[in-house]
């Protein structure tokens, strides 16, 4: 389960040495564990680096154990497709934190990052619409959660949910979803609206952000020691 | 779980590269066949969709079944068409991969997989206008997740494929018919996910049955529309 508003609130209230790093440079940070995963032929090295940001993340104040359990949801697949490869216990252990490792970085990344200065960022390099969609995905997605928890909480008290019933689950379920999925369209094209009003053009009001800082020193120093434990240790 | 999100690291570079060209070329279609649309109408669609798709991962799965949750990607496809819908999973896959839902690299391959979703469930509800709006919806889902299952075990086939073999000639071709067994992962992927297309069969079905009787206009994209001018539930609603 995606817990989406959990992590948003993750990346707006902290104030760890890696919420004040700039999100150019946790971006760049990202793409160095992303370059140790593709490179790595020794699950020890990955291991390392994995706990390697597991520390950070803890001494940055990040919510470190959902970090971790979060990651692993990775390695679901990629079990899976070791499975595939009739590999032994070596390649399996690889192709796992091969998985767990960027996952792990990415979750370090989003829960010190709020949304709109990454999609600030995308939005240089999107064309408008991806830009535009993005946006109104992500303001959407808590209105809709929110109904969602409204939704829930009703059903339950009126003795919707039973468990093991399957069939009574899903039909109270669905009939909900498609409640929702009316009322979001609705807001989500009067809240676009008042955006238009307001003079939203398709570009993000937050941007720059893309030089560096000297807080900056946190993620780029543990993005370089996981690539070089990678390259090292091979 | 009717698809699976596929991390980074996993599959071969020359692979997921392959899937972001790939990718790429479809969303620039799908962008051209979108440069008139009327962006104050669609726009708020997508973003709604794309986020109950989000919303619809994010389900508490213990209510329906654990370990299984729901996409939406068909119902997403049936609602705003192929060329939207292809947009609405690759921002899907965005901002899952941001959750570590899925990998940065591999975007591209898992908006094809999420993509073909909703294009092909966009396909298969207008193929299968005779029968009444909640069939059409779970006949075009159960047949949707099972083709796309078969991309996925087709996806994970290919990047067994070592192209440096084809450099080496034919005395490596025992090797590369030996490398790996795509039976069991293809076994593995169809027991798991054949309860999970039919729970999103049947929520789709739903779905795709309240909105044609309460907000129909919203099924009315042109692919859905009769050539005698009636709407998608017209006389075929159940």
């Amino acid at each position: 389960m995606i817990d989406v508003a959990r992590i948003d609130h993750w990346a707006a209230s902290g104030a760890g040495p890696l919420h004040e790093a700039s999100t150019i440079a946790k971006i760049i940070f990202l793409l160095l564990v992303l370059s140790a995963a593709v490179l790595s032929r020794n699950p020890y090295a990955l291991l390392t680096g994995y706990g390697v940001l597991l520390v950070v993340a803890a001494a940055s104040g990040l919510p470190w154990s959902r970090v971790m359990v979060l990651s692993w949801y990775a390695a679901v697949f990629a079990l899976l497709y070791s499975l595939s490869l009739r590999s032994g216990g070596w390649d399996r252990m690889l192709f796992i934190l091969k998985a767990i490792t960027p996952s792990c970085a990415m979750l370090m990344l989003i829960v010190s990052t709020p949304y709109p200065r990454i999609f600030s960022l995308l939005s240089m390099v999107l064309p408008e619409v991806l830009a535009a969609g993005l946006f109104m995905t992500y303001r959407t997605l808590f209105i809709l959660l929110d109904m969602m928890d409204n939704f829930a909480a009703a059903i339950r008290l009126r003795g919707g949910f039973s468990p093991g019933s399957l069939y009574k689950n899903s039909a109270n379920i669905s009939r909900g979803i498609a409640m929702l999925l009316v009322r979001a369209v609705e807001r989500a094209s009067r809240l676009y609206a008042v955006m238009v009003v307001r003079g939203y053009n398709g570009s993000m009001a937050e941007q720059g952000g893309i030089r560096l800082h000297r807080s900056d020193w946190l993620p780029i120093t543990t993005g370089t020691v996981v690539l070089m434990l990678v390259i090292v240790w091979q | 779980m009717t698809h699976m999100h596929i991390p980074d690291g996993v599959l071969p570079v020359w692979f997921w590269v392959l899937g972001f060209i790939v990718m790429s070329m479809i969303m620039g279609f799908s962008l051209y066949r979108l440069r008139a649309m009327d962006m104050k109408k669609k726009i708020p669609l997508l973003g709604a969709l794309s986020a109950a798709m989000l919303v619809g991962m994010s389900l508490p799965t213990e209510l329906i079944l654990p370990g299984y949750h729901i996409n939406l990607s068909v119902v997403t496809g049936i609602l705003i068409g192929p060329a939207l819908g292809f947009v609405a999973a690759f921002i899907a896959n965005v901002i899952l991969a941001l959750m570590g839902h899925g990998g940065i690299t591999v975007i591209g391959l898992n908006t094809l997989l999420l993509g073909s979703e909703a294009v092909l469930g966009h396909g298969f509800f207008y193929l299968f206008k005779r029968f009444p709006v909640f069939w059409r919806a779970v006949f075009a889902t159960v047949l949707t997740l099972f083709i796309t299952t078969l991309i996925l075990v087709g996806f994970v086939g290919m990047s067994h494929f070592d192209p440096e073999l084809l450099h080496h000639g034919e005395e490596h071709g025992r090797e590369l018919q030996g490398n790996g067994s795509i039976t069991t992962f293809a076994v593995l992927v169809f027991t798991i996910g054949v309860v999970g297309w039919l729970i999103e069969a049947s929520i789709t079905g739903v779905v795709i049955r309240f909105i044609s009787q309460v907000k129909p206009d919203l099924l009315g994209h042109m692919l859905h529309v009769n050539k005698d001018g009636k709407g998608p539930g017209g006389d075929d609603r159940d």
